[in-house]
């Protein structure tokens, strides 16, 4: 085994900024958010994508940062939770949890945003533009892979549809 | 029966030396449903976990593991991992001989050349990088003699069987059972069995339960030659820092321990961690190197101190009405290669001899050592295997008597604590309102109609509605240490500082809500240092649901010293008497006359010295009135008798809760709680290879937690009413509302099909094989009340 491993250089779009990392081969993405980009808000639970929280919005879809690899995300656009709230305040999704009380010890909640994000911007678009909408099946569906032991899913629902009700009013839209 | 007892005793907040005087105005800000202080950093991936951390000039730390359940070490040679460029330390049994570290104060050799399971430490090395460290395990040569592993307590209490080395080596034992074997008697049993028209016998069977917090056990440790700094994922940094230095041989005041954020605890992180232990070591072999150690997923299952298993017996006897007249207990514990918890196994005692009224109470606990992963407090620790096998039994007697279990559970009530055994008295509880729990949980889960609904559903899928009662000891524990310091400083600033940890559950949101309501300030004016042994004083970790209970009355205390002094120094300027004074809405001022005073900035500006400090310090409970906690559940199921699927529907919890604090951070206890039991209850399962002693589902792929998708409705509808021995009435809350849930599932499954299922998890493929045990019944027409029961496992 040798620890002298070649790198190689690779470009994204992390949160609206480009980014420039040398990465190895193995590297994943998120050891490239925590470790060479400081986003230290993702987590690692499992490093085997069975916890969800190192959930990231990857092209609109979110993934599990565990298990893509850095180099696969060149040229791509990646969101994590650092991103969610703009120069305006805090995204509806960030609102309602602090309201609706749904982050207890907190280590699963970035995972857990990063999934209704990408749902909500699919169903709603980014400023609830999109004219569609969810219901409790699709939040918990959103969150199916996202582990969270301090049981707060009931108020993960109540705060996600708390938070669609916002967007489709227009409020807490940004571009 | 048990004599009568008096009314419980005046209830007082539980310090030393003055209690504060009565506020003398509704309260502000306790009660409110406000915002979590932590949560905006939690939302923006702001918060700071001891994972997010990175110190200069770390080096990482691996663990090497034994791959055999019972072996000794003949030979160990660590000199080519040393000798590895990057390399900076191993420890192993070959340089740390005598050493121990400490959880909950209690002894384990640090690396011993026995080995009690497979996954044990055998070596720690630091390295420049995670991936050197690994490659210096591969270096490290160790001979085992392995020998046949106990792996179940039926193995390890036969008597040929191996002896098993244990973690806990301090504790006597006889064999492989841990000494003396627990009884304890009130009354006479087999008397009570005689006079019975009905004796109900049940046997359950409840598995470990692995704690599976979000963040893995990580730590960075740092030594500069004079003092060691830990970064920790820890519940309680005093506990930290005291179990750390009597391990290495420090003064208390060379070690600090710092938690920031926490990502999750239940009981798994309430002390000094291997991990911690062995980071500390390593970093005073490398002055200024601080050493980084993280556990895998695989290596949390493997070897962190897990929830006790346990093989239950219960006997009831009864009278024909439902009176009880004995209850005899007998639990088979399996602890593992060590039971790693300060509390032992009272604690099953307040559950199976108080809920009910019996005069006649037998309880005996024989906890076995194995060759498996060491156990430890989990949420609940032992009440859920008390609750579970009393509440269980309770619906199965009340099938055999042909009663509603509701009737049952209310002909039995203990309004009063009835003595553990003869030699403890009958005393008043501080307060029991379990009788209103019942009811609600009745009301709100349709108790009235829960036969209806069992025969309106059609087809392979069958209804059923159950519910449990539960009464865990819990409202604070020895030593009654704690102290908090209140801080004002001229410019109005106000500080409190408290040696505790947020876990989740809120801990620096509540405690800044009572300094608040003491000074007439919004909760958000007060700020808090916590989670730091640097300038607090002790206090108990964030376990056992006594933060509140515990610290709250310390606070208490000490914002109303501050108060007082302001009081004091505004009645001066003002020419009143401190008396006519109150303080609220942001100013002291004359009762009834606001415009008679000052801004509380104002009536800070007037302190002569830097700052007004005041300690607040937790007394102990008094000795004539009993702690306890109490509540129900009440939960809906559907199941599939087709498939063996149960989906819940609902589960409703009514806890006893004196007067929240915080309404909301509590309902989100109660979810957690609630989520936790629905796991322990229908999923979560562990499976060891009964060869070669490896856990086989060491991931939470196979190891199922539940997810928003099996998650049901959860509703609190809690009875509020005072308890003056806490403080604001507000009584503890953490662990109760994951106990009754396992048995209310169970109990709500046994009603739609008439079968009760006697193990845990309640996974399809037991409910098939005792569905399948039903029908063979029915076709020999063996009427058995309580229906037929899966074999006991192993």
């Amino acid at each position: 085994m040798t620890t002298a491993v070649s790198t190689r250089p690779v470009s994204l779009i992390v949160n609206g900024q480009p980014r420039r990392v040398e990465v190895a081969p193995r590297r994943t993405l998120a050891e490239l958010l925590r470790e060479d980009l400081g986003l230290t808000g993702t987590k690692i639970g499992c490093n085997r994508a069975e916890c969800g929280s190192c959930t990231v919005v990857l092209d609109g879809r979110a993934v599990f940062a565990c298990s893509v690899l850095a180099v696969e995300t060149a040229g791509r656009v990646v969101e994590t939770v650092e991103g969610l709230a703009g120069p305006e305040g805090l995204h509806p999704l960030q609102s309602a949890f602090i309201e609706h009380d749904a982050v207890q010890c907190g280590a699963c909640i970035p995972g857990i945003l990063m999934s209704l994000k990408a749902l909500l911007d699919d169903r709603l678009g980014a400023g609830g533009d999109v004219g569609g909408d969810v219901d409790e099946r699709d939040i918990r569906e959103a969150v199916g892979g996202n582990l969270c032991r301090c049981g707060t899913y009931p108020n993960t629902v109540k705060a996600t549809l708390a938070a669609a009700r916002a967007l489709r009013a227009g409020r807490g839209a940004r571009p | 029966m048990t004599p009568p007892v008096g009314p419980p005793p005046k209830g007082r907040l539980l310090v030393h030396g003055e209690v504060p005087p009565p506020l003398g105005r509704e309260l502000a800000v306790i009660g409110r449903s406000l915002d979590r202080r932590d949560a905006l950093e939690k939302v923006t991936g702001a918060a700071i976990y001891s994972s997010d951390m990175t110190r200069p000039g770390m080096l990482h730390a691996k663990i090497l593991r034994s791959p055999h359940p019972h072996a000794r070490i003949r030979r160990m040679d660590t000199s080519r991992a040393a000798a590895l460029p990057g390399v900076h330390a191993v420890l192993s049994c070959e340089n740390t001989e005598g050493w121990h570290t400490y959880w909950y104060m209690i002894a384990q050799p640090g690396f011993p050349r026995d080995i009690a399971y497979s996954g044990q430490e055998v070596a720690v090395v630091a390295a420049e990088t995670i991936d050197i460290a690994t490659q210096a395990l591969g270096l490290i040569e160790v001979e085992y003699d392995v020998l046949p592993a106990a792996l179940t307590p039926r193995e390890a209490m036969k008597p040929d069987a191996p002896r098993v080395p244990v973690l806990d080596v301090e504790r006597p034992r006889e064999g492989n059972v841990q000494q003396p074997v627990y009884v304890r008697q009130r009354g006479d049993v087999d008397r009570g069995l005689a006079e019975a028209d009905l004796v109900s016998e049940s046997h359950f069977s409840l598995p470990t339960q692995y704690h599976v917090d979000i963040q893995t056990r990580c730590c960075i440790a740092e030594w500069d030659g004079q003092r060691l700094t830990v970064h920790e994922a820890s519940q309680g940094v005093w506990n930290v820092k005291r179990e750390l230095a009597k391990s290495l041989g420090l003064q208390e005041d060379q070690v600090r321990v710092v938690v920031q954020s926490m990502g999750g605890g239940f009981g798994s992180k309430a002390g000094a961690q291997r991990v911690v232990h062995y980071a500390a070591r390593l970093a005073m072999m490398r002055a200024g190197r601080p050493v980084r150690l993280e556990l895998t997923r695989p290596e949390e299952f493997m070897s962190h101190p897990r929830r006790y298993a346990g093989e239950v017996t219960m006997r009831l006897g009864a009278k024909r009405d439902g009176t009880l007249t004995a209850l005899d207990a007998e639990i088979v514990l399996d602890i593992g290669s060590g039971s790693l918890y300060a509390g032992r196994y009272t604690m099953t005692l307040h559950q199976i001899s108080e809920l009910y009224r019996c005069a006649n109470v037998r309880v005996r606990i024989v906890a076995v050592y194995t060759n498996t992963g060491p156990t430890g407090p989990q949420r609940g620790v032992l009440d859920p295997i008390a609750t579970f096998s009393t509440e269980a039994a309770i619906d199965d007697l009340a099938a055999r008597l042909g009663m509603d279990p509701l009737a049952l559970r209310l002909k039995n009530y203990a309004p009063d604590f009835q003595g553990l055994d003869d030699t403890t008295p009958p005393l008043p509880y501080t307060s029991k309102h379990l009788d209103v729990c019942l009811a609600t949980v009745a009301e709100e889960i349709g108790w009235e109609s829960r036969d209806r609904k069992r025969t309106a559903s059609k087809g392979p899928v069958r209804r059923g509605v159950g519910m449990a009662a539960y009464c865990i000891e819990r409202g604070g524990y020895a030593p009654f240490s704690a102290k908090a310091d209140v801080v004002a400083q001229p410019d109005g600033t106000v500080e409190v500082q408290a040696g505790v940890v947020e876990i989740g559950a809120g801990q620096i949101t509540v405690l800044p809500m009572i300094a608040a309501e003491e000074l007439g300030l919004p909760a958000e004016r007060i700020n808090i240092r916590h989670g730091d042994t640097d300038g607090t004083h002790y206090a108990p970790s964030s376990h056992a649901s006594r933060i509140t209970s515990e610290v709250g009355p310390a606070v208490l205390q000490a914002a109303a010293q501050v108060r007082q002094r302001l009081c004091e120094l505004v009645a001066e300027r003002m020419e009143v008497s401190p008396h006519d004074l109150v303080a609220q809405g942001g100013r002291i001022h004359v009762r009834g006359a606001a415009e008679r005073g000052m801004t509380f900035e104002a009536a800070c500006a007037l302190m002569p010295g830097p700052e007004i400090r005041a300690t607040g310090s937790r007394a102990p409970n008094p000795d004539d009135v009993i702690f306890r906690l109490f509540g129900a559940h009440g939960v809906e199921v559907e199941v599939d008798t087709e498939t063996g699927e149960v989906r819940v529907l609902r589960i409703v919890c009514s806890h006893d809760i004196g007067r929240p604090i915080n309404p909301k951070l509590v309902e989100s206890q109660q979810h957690g709680g609630a989520v936790m039991g629905l796991g322990y209850g229908l999923y979560e399962e562990a499976e060891m290879d009964r060869k070669s002693g490896v856990l086989l589902t060491p991931d939470v792929h196979q190891y199922r937690v539940p997810t928003s998708l099996e998650t049901p409705l959860i509703e609190a509808r809690n009875v509020e009413r005072e308890d003056a021995f806490y403080p604001y009435s507000a009584k503890p809350v953490g662990e109760a509302p994951l106990v009754g849930v396992m048995p209310a599932v169970r109990n709500a499954i046994m009603h739609a099909l008439g079968v009760g299922i006697d193990a845990l998890p309640i996974t399809p493929a037991r409910i098939l094989e005792a569905l399948a045990a039903q029908r063979a019944a029915a076709r020999t027409a063996v009427a058995k009340p309580g229906g037929a029961r899966p074999a006991a496992e192993q």
